[in-house]
């Protein structure tokens, strides 16, 4: 695993990765974030914010909470500073700052620079599985009164998001989706019947992994909802749980937090058809389709 | 898909599981709050654990790549795969030879989850996942010949689990019923934690007070014992660091070797 930056991540990666790393800088030395804070002439919770990747970070005061952690291997120095450099330049994603809130654009910060890419979804398909068409129903559902070109604008996104998947290192995209999925025709049964052939497709790739959870696996692990963690190719950087709400999105990334995430994922995981039935279970939707 | 699913085996995040702690001591992210606390607990009586650790997954690299180079050998049976982390046995096996076909073994149905959707094949050879118990070999071979072809040889991979069998006569046991079934020029390969030194021997008592399941240091000679009837491949039983390096290294508290089938 690299620990050198990746050309794919965003700003939102870089801060996160900035700060941990500070943090496990401090924690080193023994020094508080107290003590960190009256360096940079900031207060504690500054520095708590700084260290959960919260806030942009100025240049100058990395150099002072470097000093004052004993780093003097310029290396390191020079590294840090340029991940602070970053953290501040932001990724293709966003030019569609029009028809994205901040919140989402963090996430797609976050898919693009994860190594693993681990989801759940009750009722559509995921988002980076999606065929045009789908999308385009989807996007009517929360948007319906939206202009057409919105609409083209949005689904045009969410398509330009894909090419994660067949980019040369591609993240492992891990999904499980409830059997539901299979069965709700969104925009119709000719716009499922493409979307479920493109799954099969889909699950061809050496990218994707993708299973099937049964209606006859009762009230299984997730009773929740749809959730997604993303990992990172960064020993420093922890999973970060991400649920999307109609109007926001909310990160967790404490550890008791991703904790219980992982082990919903888990169970789910255990609990679900196993990947290589996976298409069998495609091909039988297809034939209830046509039926 | 309503009937026949046969009964399905529960994660329990509340008991520190032994893959876990293993998955937490490498740096790696698939571990919960009890396996870290343990691996903590561990690590702070003996530091050098999680280099251990790594040490012996490099002597695991090494024997792939002998057994499918200098060897020749294209099936391995890996029994006690453990959570996915670098160098994976199907990787290093199959960037030899992209034929090579492996079968992972775990009772833990995290791992098994975790193989199935990471541990995944080259287009040319094939991997396959049981979930068996050690202690259970006939199950074992039953499900690993729908992938691997016993009348040519195979590599059996017994890496850091026979120290969960305390009792020798019952490893040797199991190490027999599996390699009488394999062909001749069939392979053993292990390694497991030894009884070399006190501090080794205070990390695996802490260990046992709370990991499932629990774990027994064996001395070298003990270890040679479990050969018997095999050829023992240069350099012997040694530590792992000293098994064909490719750079020196101290010797640590982990004893390996892998045995011929004559």
């Amino acid at each position: 695993m690299s620990k050198t930056a990746q050309p794919n991540d965003g700003p939102t990666v870089r801060r996160l990765q900035l700060g941990a790393r500070l943090r496990s800088l401090r924690l080193a030395k023994g020094v508080s974030r107290d003590q960190a804070g009256w360096a940079i002439r900031a207060s504690e919770s500054k520095i708590s914010r700084m260290e959960l990747g919260r806030v942009s970070f100025k240049e100058r005061d990395v150099t002072d909470l470097l000093k004052l952690y004993g780093v003097d291997d310029p290396g390191e120095h020079e590294r840090l500073l340029a991940l602070a450099r970053e953290a501040n330049t932001p990724g293709w994603w966003h030019s569609y700052g029009d028809v994205l809130s901040t919140w989402f654009q963090n996430y797609l910060d976050l898919e693009q620079a994860a190594e693993l890419i681990r989801t759940y979804e009750i009722q559509f398909v995921p988002g980076l599985l999606q065929t045009d068409a789908y999308a385009r129903a989807v996007i009517m559902l929360g948007h319906g009164t939206a202009s057409k070109e919105e609409i083209d604008r949005r689904a045009h996104l969410r398509m330009a998001r894909k090419q994660l998947l067949t980019r040369e290192t591609p993240p492992r995209l891990w999904a499980v989706i409830d059997e539901a999925v299979l069965r709700r025709p969104i925009g119709g049964v000719d716009v499922q019947r493409e979307q479920i052939e493109a799954l099969l497709e889909a699950s061809k790739l050496p990218s994707v992994r993708l299973q099937v959870m049964p209606f006859s696996s009762g009230g299984h692990a997730a009773a929740g909802g749809a959730f997604s963690i993303l990992r990172f190719p960064y020993p420093d950087m922890p999973d970060v749980v991400y649920i999307e709400h109609l109007t926001s999105g909310l990160y967790l990334d404490k550890r008791e937090d991703v904790d219980a995430y992982s082990a919903a994922v888990g169970r789910l995981v255990i609990e679900a058809e196993p990947p290589d039935r996976t298409p069998e279970i495609l091909e039988q939707a297809l034939r209830n389709l046509k039926g | 898909m309503a009937d026949g699913r046969p009964e399905i085996p529960k994660l329990d995040t509340s008991v520190p599981q032994t893959a876990r702690i293993w998955n937490h001591l490498l740096g790696g992210k698939d571990n919960f709050a009890v396996d870290r606390e343990v691996g903590d607990q561990i690590i702070a009586s003996l530091p050098q654990l999680a280099e251990n650790a790594r040490l012996s997954r490099a002597y695991l690299a090494r024997a792939v790549r002998y057994l499918t180079g200098e060897a020749g050998i294209r099936q391995f049976l890996d029994i006690g795969t453990g959570l996915p982390t670098a160098d994976n046995t199907h990787e290093v096996a199959q960037a030899v030879a992209p034929d090579a076909r492996i079968v992972y073994v775990d009772n833990d149905p995290l791992v098994l989850a975790h193989a199935r959707a990471l541990l995944t094949t080259s287009a040319e050879g094939a991997t396959d996942y049981i979930d068996a118990d050690l202690r259970d070999p006939e199950k074992i071979l039953d499900a690993a010949g729908r992938t691997l072809d016993f009348d040519k040889p195979v590599a059996l991979f017994l890496m850091g689990i026979l120290g969960h069998i305390e009792d020798d006569a019952e490893a040797k046991a199991i190490i027999a019923s599996i390699m009488s079934r394999l062909a001749p020029g069939s392979y053993l390969a292990m390694y497991d934690g030894s009884d070399t030194s006190e501090a080794n021997n205070e990390a695996v008592r802490i260990w046992n007070i709370s990991a499932n399941p629990k774990y027994h240091l064996r001395s070298a000679a003990r270890i040679a014992g479990l050969f018997e009837g095999l050829e023992l491949v240069e350099p012997g039983v040694v530590p792992v660091t000293k098994w064909r390096p490719e750079a020196d290294a101290p010797e640590i508290d982990q004893y390996c070797a892998v045995g011929r089938k004559p």
